[in-house]
């Protein structure tokens, strides 16, 4: 009896929740109707403004720049939280790596990733991509490091000393070029006038290159620092 | 321009993870499906037939969808991220001291 009340309870709750969902979804109006004001400012002048090819790129990093310096907060904070639960003494052997063949082969493929995450970073005003999205990249290195070669390899050769050194390396400059948006310009983080070069260079769009830089090194090294944690624990017993 | 069933039925996919799985990893990858229902009613929604916000190189401004919504949704996409590790981390945590990931069978906690 008590089994069927729950069930018909979850059954109407999962009803009441998708008429819910629909009705709203009814009253929401056409997009096109929406679009005015911001979206259209930043669509028609957000080129001019910034010097970004990628208008999503300047939103993210000019126009609303605070709010991507909350975003990497966020992650340090996961990443310090993650750190403080699953932190530990020894040294972590949780796996021996995979074979010979394997461990060539990828040692020809990684420069190639590393190089294409420096691409994806580096292009973030010009093309799809960014800070966010080629640091996850890098942190793919470090992850494959401790499958191939196994976790005492990676942890020889970056150690999390130079994966905490680097993500501090990545906020402070985002807040440093924050800082001196403040004296140059006249704001937090307005993006810095003096650098802005010919439109579609490498080394255009004012600081927007330079804070995907700071964000890219700050995402992967904060990837790798929560892979790391994670997997050392997980594997103890291989001791 | 968007179909509303498919997110209603992506969203009510995670809440039955989210409420009648008892396996807590389980219940992290409804939460997860519940978000990612959500990013793409968002890019979905502010889709008006145009291109990425993209300019290229040597042609002229042409009909581009909003930034905005793209913009705030690789936010979620990273805040979602961060609070799928950390949920991860504490179930590691759980299952140090307990033995176990369902969450009927941790002592004290059923009934």
């Amino acid at each position: 009896m008590h089994k069927y009340l729950k069930k018909t309870l979850v059954i109407s709750v999962f009803i009441l929740t998708a008429i819910a969902l629909y009705e709203n979804f009814l009253l929401v109006p056409e997009y096109t109707g929406l679009r005015t004001g911001v979206s259209d400012y930043i669509i028609s002048s957000g080129l001019s403004d910034t010097g970004s090819l990628n208008l999503i790129t300047a939103v993210l990093y000019d126009y609303r720049a605070f709010d991507s310096l909350g975003e990497s907060t966020v992650i340090f904070g996961a990443v310090s939280g993650i750190v403080l639960i699953l932190s530990r003494k020894m040294l972590p052997v949780s796996s021996r790596g995979l074979s010979f063949i394997v461990k060539r082969t990828f040692g020809l493929v990684t420069p190639f990733i590393a190089l294409f995450s420096l691409y994806v970073i580096t292009h973030g005003h010009l093309s799809p991509g960014g800070g966010f999205q080629g640091g996850v990249i890098l942190a793919v290195i470090s992850i494959i490091f401790s499958i191939v070669y196994g976790s005492a390899f990676d942890y020889r050769r970056y150690s999390p000393q130079v994966k905490t050194a680097m993500e501090t390396m990545g906020a402070f400059t985002f807040l440093g070029l924050g800082v001196v948006g403040i004296l140059m310009e006249g704001f937090f983080l307005k993006n810095l006038g003096f650098l802005t070069a010919r439109t579609g260079t490498l080394i255009s769009a004012g600081s927007i290159p330079y804070v995907n830089f700071g964000v890219g090194i700050k995402v992967g090294a904060g990837l790798a620092i929560i892979f790391y944690s994670m997997i050392q624990k997980t594997f103890k017993e291989d001791f | 321009m968007r179909n509303n069933f498919i997110f209603i039925i992506l969203f009510m996919l995670g809440l039955y993870a989210l409420i009648m799985k008892t396996n807590l990893i389980k219940n992290v990858i409804g939460l997860n499906i519940m978000e990612a229902s959500i990013f793409f009613w968002v890019i979905a929604f502010s889709d008006v037939g145009g291109e990425v916000a993209i300019h290229k190189m040597g042609e002229e401004f042409s009909k581009f969808n909003d930034p905005v919504p793209q913009a705030l949704t690789l936010t979620g996409i990273v805040i979602g991220a961060s609070t799928a590790a950390l949920l991860l981390t504490l179930i590691i945590e759980l299952n140090q001291f307990t033995d176990t990931i369902d969450r009927d069978e941790i002592e004290g906690l059923n009934n």
